[in-house]
């Protein structure tokens, strides 16, 4: 038995599966930081209320008091705009002028205008929202149930009435931010997972498939024919990438079908029925594009473009890995830059914003070309126009590079001299 | 008859190892050259060199008068390669598997079709052809990839160890195709083997091939008089072992 299993994994552990597992541990590692410190920083930021005070009465001053006694660090700002532009504010609460005569001395509930401003439509974008509305709305209950009106219970239960308004490229509507969010992410976040599995399905279909070819010696057989060397390149890209696309087509629909499930569930469950579905669906629409978040054409033209250079750069990069892989075997591993090279901006565009990273993680994460498609309609929504261009033709040259390394490799002798030129040195050893 | 393969003192290293150094000899239109010798004397790396898979690092060889260094394009109309142990495409019929390399070479629909006759002719396989190449035997797969190999009617075929691995009957089988290709289209073999035998029935010449060197070389007659041997594994082993 031990004998057996001896062999089964000298088998399976070899000097490529090391190397591959080197660079997971690594990848993860960073990954991992990477997550971690965007998430913390969110909900570091949490503990900061934002306040705008129309209304400076002592009332609204014991407000702020009470929720630094609390342990909140209280902003304040004369207007929100200014302040998502100087201070960097990702939500506020604006307390009405005649705010304290209305809840002291009328008596009635008072409205209050919670402020969201978008940068992006990721998971940490919801992390922000409406944040200070829930803070300051509690502390202004507790405030009027144990200081000032202790005898008025009825009033009591619902003294505070929120009105959220968004802001996003320098606009500001009357709209829920975490309904817009939604609204965008049906498609901002099926893109990119359609991307990811299009890509690593890609990738192993394509350095399989050589690594097969290799070792049935077919591949021999192929380039000793005439057939021109990118014309044999060319039909394995265009063959891995139509199985890719009808991988990722059936898997993207799943994906849809399970969401307007979901969503439709909701719609029946509501009080309010379809037709009121239907009028707040149209009037997230308005507010998305008097916002400016909606993609104008050009811009869902460009993304196509970044989406076909992502694909062109992975099966080029997955045609130069098969042709270094040695056997059929060696082919998973192989895959596994591709793999994690397309994961890693994967993750990190779902859950934090890659655009507001701070130091050398934004750029080298700007390196990895795949980074560029991940954020694609997230610097169109939000008019990012320099890096979503930039992006694009970064990925132009990068695949001109690969396919130029691709071309050169597959008219040289590397694809039969790789595993020979090892043996031969172990020989003279 | 005119040269179908001319080798000008080639040579082609692997790092330190020099694999094949300042080999010449040629190969003339119809001819059945034989190429012996152990593992590693750089068979392969020759033939890989001549099927323009390796770009050789001084020499040259002129196929059907095209150089492998400067038209490899044009050396890959004029010849066909099988390496050894090679497969075909499992998931595809054995005639599939025909058409498709038929229409590498042509592009003419009667032309394939002419290339996939000579191909069915050739290997024999009959109603076989419509079965899988998964289903194949190994004597069977040797002679389908054998007869894609001959049917386009090369100038010269290279073939690396054609009867490797097969017994006794479908070598034979094989050695019959490649004596009869040659005879009726006029196809240059260069063949190379383990199986003297093999070399002393099929090839009108051979030579043996030892760390990167032709270490001799004639018809076998030549060679069994010149080591004054009466087969050609004593031949062999005495050219070696000197």
């Amino acid at each position: 038995m031990m004998h057996l299993l001896r062999k089964e994994l000298s088998e399976l552990i070899n000097k490529q599966m090391l190397i591959g597992l080197s660079v997971s541990f690594v990848l993860i590692i960073v990954l991992g930081v990477l997550m971690t410190s965007t998430i913390t920083g969110e909900w570091t930021e949490s503990g900061t209320v934002h306040i705008i005070d129309n209304d400076r009465t002592a009332f609204t001053q014991s407000i702020s008091d009470d929720l630094s006694e609390r342990g909140y660090t209280v902003e304040t700002a004369e207007d929100f705009e200014t302040a998502v532009r100087e201070k960097g504010w990702k939500d506020a609460v604006l307390l009405p002028e005649g705010m304290t005569e209305t809840l002291l001395e009328r008596h009635e509930a008072c409205q209050l205008a919670t402020y969201t401003a978008l940068h992006s439509t990721a998971t940490t974008a919801m992390l922000s929202s409406g944040g200070s509305a829930s803070i300051v709305t509690s502390a202004i209950e507790d405030l009027l149930s144990e200081e000032y009106l202790q005898g008025e219970l009825a009033f009591l239960s619902d003294p505070v009435e929120l009105t959220p308004y968004t802001y996003a490229n320098g606009v500001t509507v009357q709209e829920d931010s975490t309904a817009i969010i939604q609204s965008l992410a049906l498609f901002d976040q099926l893109m990119p997972l359609a991307l990811f599995l299009l890509v690593v399905l890609t990738a192993q279909t394509i350095i399989t498939a050589i690594a097969t070819e290799k070792t049935d010696k077919t591949l021999e057989t192929l380039l000793s024919a005439p057939v021109p060397r990118s014309s044999v390149i060319g039909a394995k890209m265009a063959a891995a990438l139509i199985v890719a696309l009808i991988y990722a087509v059936t898997y993207a629909l799943g994906f849809l079908t399970a969401m307007l499930l979901t969503v439709s569930g909701r719609v029946d469950a509501g009080n309010s029925g379809i037709g009121a579905a239907f009028t707040g669906l149209v009037n997230i629409r308005n507010a998305t594009e008097q916002l400016g978040l909606q993609i104008p054409a050009y811009g869902w033209l460009g993304v196509l473009a970044q989406l076909a250079l992502t694909l062109g750069i992975a099966l080029t990069a997955s045609i130069i890995l098969g042709g270094l892989v040695e056997d059929a075997k060696s082919a998973q591993t192989a895959s596994m830059p591709v793999m994690l090279l397309t994961m890693f901006p994967y993750i990190l565009s779902m859950v934090s914003d890659i655009r507001s990273m701070e130091g050398g993680a934004k750029w080298l994460l700007y390196l990895i070309p795949f980074t560029h498609t991940f954020t694609a309609t997230g610097n169109l929504r939000f008019h990012d126009s320099i890096t979503f261009w930039g992006g694009l033709l970064y990925q132009a040259v990068f695949l001109t590079g690969m396919t130029f390394a691709a071309l050169k490799m597959y008219s040289s002798d590397i694809l039969f001299v790789h595993g020979i030129k090892k043996k031969a040195d172990t020989e003279k050893q | 008859m005119a040269d179908a393969l001319e080798i000008q003192s080639i040579s082609k290293s692997y790092g330190k190892k020099q694999a094949v150094r300042e080999v010449s000899f040629s190969v003339k239109e119809g001819e059945i050259f034989g190429l012996m010798g152990m593992n590693g004397a750089g068979k392969t790396t020759l033939l890989r060199m001549l099927a323009t898979l390796l770009r050789p690092d001084s020499g040259d060889a002129l196929i059907a008068g095209h150089s492998i260094v400067k038209a490899p394009e044009q050396v890959r109309t004029c010849i066909s390669y099988l390496p050894d142990e090679a497969g075909a495409y499992r998931s595809m019929t054995g005639k599939h598997y025909l058409q498709f390399i038929a229409g590498l070479y042509f592009k003419e629909e009667q032309a394939q079709k002419a290339c996939v006759q000579r191909g069915e002719d050739i290997c024999g396989l009959g109603d076989t052809l419509n079965r899988k190449i998964s289903t194949y035997s190994r004597g069977m797969t040797r002679k389908l990839v054998l007869a894609r190999a001959v049917m386009t009617q090369p100038k010269l075929a290279i073939l690396d160890e054609p009867t490797s691995g097969l017994d006794v009957l479908n070598s034979l089988d094989i050695r019959n195709a490649i004596l009869r290709c040659a005879k009726e289209y006029g196809t240059a073999f260069l063949l190379s083997s383990h199986h003297m035998q093999e070399i002393h029935t099929t090839a009108d010449r051979a030579a043996i091939m030892k760390d990167g060197v032709v270490l001799t070389s004639g018809t076998p007659e030549e060679l069994l008089a010149r080591y004054s041997a009466s087969t050609l594994e004593e031949v062999f082993e005495r050219a070696v072992r000197a």
